[in-house]
């Protein structure tokens, strides 16, 4: 069991991923946008954030970087859930530091499958 | 053809946004504009004055756009019907749900992208009807529920629809001023079209690529 911070500014994608994180026994904490994510980042310290790209107030890109700068977020796992599947933002995404790229449409199954393997 | 007809001297295509190359632009003589067709599956978001037309039978179109830039575009999907699917229906992950939030999210992230704002979205919906001969699931109403339910879940109000029915309709949408224009269709051709995408949905596999660094 780990705990996760899910960052999606839909409704429906958090449901969906909060609903499989939870069935597979996980903690799930949830945030509509970056800068709610970074403050609940800073409040406690979760084993995995999984974050969309395009978002209101605070993109999941400069949330990576932000959270990179904190010392408790410098090893975390971050990946990135989202639409976006050029590999321009992908390289963005590696070097904001994230952890790995997850194309949508969302799939329960995969989405386990990657959160136990960056979490060994 | 009138799709083949050149745009009158003077006028020039709109610019395509990146990733929109694939479809298919031409000047629409009947509504003297130039326009984007999409097909089942599709979906397509501008930023000029050009219209986003498609034929829909079953299937529901979302047009949305920023009220204010006039940014906008519109899908075109229905749900996958899975084999056994009835009780993986219920839940948020079925492979229904998954599809058609991809859909929704895909037009709706695009449009973002090239501008507009979520808080300024204007939603129109269009389809759904019951056109499918010998289906004796109301496919076309289950279309527009999970459009429905959809929207409502991500707090976007519906400003107008043309919805159910029995013909399908052709939807021509301009996202520059948000009318939405709907003709009614007769013959098979649009339902069968509906038949050979709904087949192919059904047997793929809902997902995405991962990548790890």
């Amino acid at each position: 069991m780990a705990t996760i911070l899910a960052v999606d500014d839909s409704n429906s994608m958090r449901q969906m991923v909060s609903f499989t994180l939870k069935q597979a026994g996980h903690d799930v904490t949830e945030a509509a946008d970056g800068v709610e994510a970074l403050e609940l980042a800073k409040k406690s310290s979760f084993n995995l954030v999984i974050s969309d790209v395009n978002m209101p107030k605070m993109d999941g890109l400069t949330l990576i970087k932000q959270l990179r700068t904190l010392p408790s977020y410098k090893f975390t796992p971050l990946l990135m859930l989202t639409t976006e599947s050029g590999s321009d933002k992908k390289q963005e995404g590696k070097a904001a530091g994230a952890t790995g790229w997850i194309v949508k449409p969302f799939n329960p199954d995969q989405l386990l499958s990657t959160v136990n393997r960056v979490l060994g | 053809m009138q799709h083949l007809v050149r745009a009158p001297d003077g006028l020039q295509q709109p610019p395509v946004l990146r990733g929109f190359e694939h479809i298919r632009r031409y000047w629409d003589r009947a509504n003297h504009t130039f326009a984007a067709k999409i097909l089942p599956g599709e979906f397509y978001v501008t930023r000029s004055d050009e219209a986003v037309i498609t034929a829909l039978g079953s299937c529901v179109s979302a047009c949305i756009r920023d009220r204010v830039s006039g940014i906008g575009g519109m899908n075109h999907f229905m749900l996958p019907e899975v084999a056994g699917g009835a009780s993986d229906d219920a839940v948020c992950t079925s492979t229904a749900a998954r599809y058609g939030s991809f859909a929704m999210e895909q037009l709706i992230n695009e449009i973002i992208k090239a501008g507009g704002r979520r808080e300024n979205l204007e939603v129109k919906l269009a389809g759904g009807g019951r056109v499918i001969a010998n289906m004796t699931a109301d496919i076309g109403g289950k279309n527009i529920r999970f459009a429905e339910e959809y929207l409502h879940n991500e707090g976007l109000e519906i400003s107008g629809s043309c919805l159910g029915g029995t013909s399908p309709r052709r939807v021509v949408y301009f996202p520059a001023t948000g009318k939405v224009r709907v003709k009614k269709l007769g013959g098979q051709a649009v339902a069968n079209e509906e038949r050979v995408y709904q087949d192919r949905i059904s047997h793929q596999k809902i997902e995405g690529d991962v990548e790890l660094f």
